[in-house]
């Protein structure tokens, strides 16, 4: 055997044309995209007066806004209870259905899967836009849009989860007389309750975080006093908002992923 | 009384199951069925509750042939009997006692079962069960802190509380050691006679079949090759159901010295 062999480097040179194709293809993307929209990195350089005077304008922010605030605030953490907790309890029943461990029939598992899907697919903010034009400006159409949202994320998660399951129990309640029922109350539930009260509790941050966005198109919550004050150029009470805002969904966020750390 | 008449299972994929059997056990006998993995032995077993549903022929328990039953009569069948499994097939993080209750879903409402209002003497029949196989104390414990012996006797209570007429149990001590193994098979012996449960139970060690069994049906490619008293069972007897000759891992071995 001749030991001398040489090989050619480490990949093929077919392998070596089709990552260079691949290169060419991304930085060509990039550069038409960025043409296009007539934006590039040097927009950076550009705006940094601009970067400058809104630091400026924003600092100090008024405090005395605060109080207002607060109560704007309250009224937005409240909407995401009310709309997380409603839609932890319809999503039961959905992501039950969706699960096809459990409903093996695809005219059971799939029309639900396809409604849950399209529910998805519209974001947050059209929701609530809908909702805002049913239901006029206020807290509730927020409390829909957030509720919809909601629902489609935690039935999707969910039905993934319980695919996942252990099934061996529940071939046991099967076997000693178990009906479909009893079958997800003592084999199913207790398997993925954890996980069901950890996505719950995800789903409520995230709602806090999209009804701030909600309120710009007028569905209540902190985001109305947001969008109101950006469009009067009231900087100092922006600042306010924004800190407030902040402080509050980094708490929410540190509690309940303390907790979720707890569950699972 | 059970008794399969020319029964025969392919399953969808075309795998034959079962070929033709034919097989009559009575109230109160320990059977074991032996056979290499693949030979048939859990769809035989698993056809008489009716996880698989065989695809020809008659299934007789206590008269009745349980093929054609609807949903509803197949519940009442599967309060009549019961299962053990290899993987013990608890709910890992329920506790040994709704465990051990939940052998009494067959017999209760579903409102009433999901509201948990189970009779006081449906209660206390688990605590009895358990105290029977000798694990009372673990009561409120999670299932998965126990070891895998322990695990198999919650699944021998909640059987209990089913208080079957039939036990069925598929591979009961695969996944133990061997003195586990062997306290297990003295539990389901014992319930066999004191309650006069007909049981039946998949194994592939061949010593642990001997010691245990008053019958021996041994099984090949979904066929019956063999079926009579442990007193007419030899080597050989193994040795053509399993169509090879006897090896070392065919024994369990460590007879229990309790």
């Amino acid at each position: 055997m001749n030991s001398e062999t040489v090989v050619q480097g480490l990949t093929s040179t077919k392998e070596k044309l089709r990552i260079t194709i691949i290169l060419i293809a991304v930085i060509g993307m990039y550069i038409y995209t960025s043409r296009a929209t007539e934006s590039s990195i040097l927009d950076f350089i550009d705006g940094w007066s601009g970067f400058q005077r809104i630091a400026v304008d924003l600092f100090p922010p008024n405090w005395s806004y605060a109080p207002l605030v607060g109560e704007k605030l309250a009224e937005t953490i409240q909407m995401a209870i009310i709309a997380t907790t409603v839609a932890a309890l319809v999503s039961i029943p959905i992501f039950l259905l969706s699960a096809a461990n459990l409903f093996p029939n695809a005219w059971i598992h799939m029309p639900v899967r396809l409604l849950m899907n399209i529910l998805r697919t519209i974001p947050d903010i059209l929701l609530a836009v809908i909702f805002v034009g049913i239901f006029g400006v206020g807290v509730f159409p927020g409390i829909m849009a957030l509720f919809i949202f909601s629902l489609g994320i935690l039935a999707k998660l969910m039905y993934e989860t319980i695919e996942a399951i252990d099934m061996n129990p529940i071939d046991a309640i099967r076997a000693a007389g178990g009906n479909t029922m009893q079958v997800i109350w003592f084999a199913v539930l207790p398997q993925v309750l954890p996980q069901f009260v950890s996505f719950t509790l995800y789903v409520f941050e995230v709602n806090v975080r999209a009804s701030v966005v909600l309120g710009f198109v007028g569905a209540g919550g902190i985001g109305l006093l947001l969008q109101q004050q950006v469009s009067f150029f009231n900087y100092p009470r922006v600042m306010t908002i924004i800190i407030i805002i902040f402080v509050a969904v980094v708490i929410i966020d540190y509690i309940s992923n303390k907790i979720r750390e707890r569950l699972v | 009384m059970i008794e399969f008449k020319d029964v025969s299972l392919v399953y969808p994929n075309g795998t034959q199951g079962l070929k033709n059997i034919n097989l009559k056990v009575n109230q109160g006998e320990f059977v074991v069925v032996v056979g290499l993995s693949g030979a048939g032995k859990s769809t035989l077993i698993r056809s008489m509750n009716r996880l698989v549903t065989p695809t020809d022929g008659e299934l007789l328990i206590e008269g009745n042939n349980i093929l054609n039953y609807n949903h509803r009569n197949l519940r009442k069948l599967r309060t009549r009997v019961g299962m053990i499994f290899q993987n013990y097939n608890l709910v890992r993080r329920s506790t040994v006692m709704r465990n051990v209750i939940s052998g009494r879903l067959g017999h209760t409402g579903t409102v009433k079962s999901i509201l948990n209002l189970f009779l006081k003497e449906e209660v206390s029949l688990a605590y009895q069960s358990l105290d029977r196989v000798n694990i009372a104390e673990k009561l409120y414990q999670r299932a998965d802190q126990l070891s895998g012996g322990q695990q198999q006797r919650v699944a021998i209570a909640r059987v209990l509380t089913q208080q079957p007429k039939i036990v069925l149990a598929d591979e009961p001590v695969a996944s133990l050691d061997p003195p586990t193994s062997h306290q297990v098979m003295k539990y389901l012996r014992k319930i066999n006679k004191e309650d006069n449960i007909t049981t039946i139970v998949n194994l592939h060690f061949i010593d642990m079949a001997m010691e245990y069994a008053d019958r021996i049906v041994g099984m090949r490619s979904g066929e019956i090759v063999f079926d009579g008293p442990v007193s007419e069972v030899t080597e050989q007897t193994f040795e053509k159901i399993y169509g090879r000759k006897i090896r070392e891992d065919d024994l369990v071995g460590g007879h229990d010295n309790e």
